[in-house]
């Protein structure tokens, strides 16, 4: 955990800088949802925009920033920016680095793009752009990657980050104290998520009111955890979330759905509403 | 190679889902003969390197290349990763290519 969370405070760090680039350029976008997604090229690949101009979805979550890690194939300079091919093995986007006429002459000092040759790994943070069906990243910062591992690491945090979107936050671990909370989907509750989920879920806390319900469901299992935070983003309002939603949502099977539950309920974080099977968060 | 294809990384226990496929293979270099390598990655395999191929034995490297009727490798490109490759977190994420294939990979 310990060399996880300095990862993830190194890329922290990545995502300050990036999002000042951004913003001035990003126009209508918030400063407020800004977050850095580490990506597979893949997931970039498979959002389809259905309208010109719509904002890119990954998980059914929006995405500003992203960050990826692959090999370069190809590298061509155009006149106000240099295109490479970035491939990571789930596939291969172009990748467009901006031309700074100020800084230029620099390009061997590392953070230039010049010094970056076919076949090394890089990690990439940019923005997802769709131009005629055609998509690519605007480059904020290229920089080389020095030690294999974190080609490997990336992609292990990039499913973290998918699972957390589409699954809810690991009940174990460090993150428990905060992240078992039920907060961090809401609005901008993983707004800064960076490398770091657990960063994300000790920052915002826009639910409000609720550290005392909190710090009751970090006591509850795993399974009791998962349904809360289900329950919790669900659209049920007080009329609850029915059993048989949560068992298709979580793919938890019905008998650890009701035997969490029964905790969720001793512990008074829900209850029942129309029937026995079906509940609400009590402090919603 | 084009938009929408993957080279998925795979071990030696993978090979045979792969036979007529491109993939990715992470592993550490076992032994050098001529153009032709055994590599450890999970298990032994047996790759046919290409000309522009510079593997040092006992270095980790990235095999990308066909993996043939046998289970061995043609190798189109390698690159040497040099010491210190993490093998188990190279293996994790073949896992987890294959556990949560839409993140990594196109089914063709």
């Amino acid at each position: 955990m310990a060399g996880y969370g300095g990862y993830g405070g190194g890329d922290a760090g990545g995502f300050m800088a990036g999002s000042q680039q951004g913003g001035s350029q990003g126009g209508g976008s918030k400063y407020a949802d800004e977050s850095l997604r580490p990506v597979t090229i893949k997931q970039l690949l498979d959002w389809e925009d259905t309208y010109p101009g719509m904002d890119p979805t990954i998980d059914g979550h929006p995405i500003t920033q992203v960050t990826i890690v692959g090999q370069v194939r190809s590298v061509k300079p155009q006149p106000t920016n240099i295109t490479y091919k970035i491939d990571d093995g789930t596939g291969a986007i172009d990748v467009k680095k901006w031309v700074d006429s100020e800084a230029q002459g620099e390009g061997e000092n590392g953070s230039g793009a010049g010094a970056i040759a076919p076949d090394a790994f890089v990690r990439v943070w940019g923005r997802l752009k769709s131009l005629g069906g055609k998509k690519h990243v605007s480059a904020n910062f290229i920089r080389q990657i020095e030690d294999f591992n974190e080609v490997n690491y990336h992609l292990l945090e990039a499913t973290y980050v998918h699972l957390f979107f589409s699954k809810g936050a690991a009940g174990a671990g460090g993150a428990k104290q905060d992240g078992g909370g039920d907060s961090m989907f809401v609005d901008q509750g993983y707004g800064a998520g960076g490398g770091g989920a657990d960063v994300a879920m000790g920052g915002a806390g826009p639910g409000g009111g609720n550290s005392a319900m909190r710090a009751r469901l970090a006591t509850c299992s795993r399974n009791a955890q998962t349904i809360c935070n289900f329950i919790n983003n669900s659209p049920g309002g007080t009329e609850g979330v029915n059993l048989h939603v949560i068992a298709q949502g979580t793919r938890m099977n019905v008998r650890d759905i009701v035997n969490a539950a029964d905790e969720l309920l001793g512990q008074g974080i829900i209850y029942t509403t129309q029937d026995d099977e079906t509940w609400a968060i009590l402090d919603y | 190679m084009d938009g929408n294809s993957s080279t998925p990384r795979i071990t030696c226990a993978y090979l045979n889902q792969y036979v007529g496929k491109l993939v990715t293979v992470v592993g550490k270099v076992v032994q050098l003969r001529g153009e032709e390598a055994t590599i450890d990655a999970d298990g032994t395999i047996h790759a046919y390197l290409n000309r522009e191929a510079h593997l040092s034995a006992n270095n980790g490297v990235q095999l990308i290349g066909k993996v043939n009727p046998d289970l061995s490798i043609k190798v189109l490109s390698s690159i040497d990763l040099g010491q210190g490759v993490d093998y188990s977190l190279a293996n994790a994420v073949v896992e987890v290519t294959h556990r949560y294939k839409p993140l990594f990979l196109y089914e063709n």
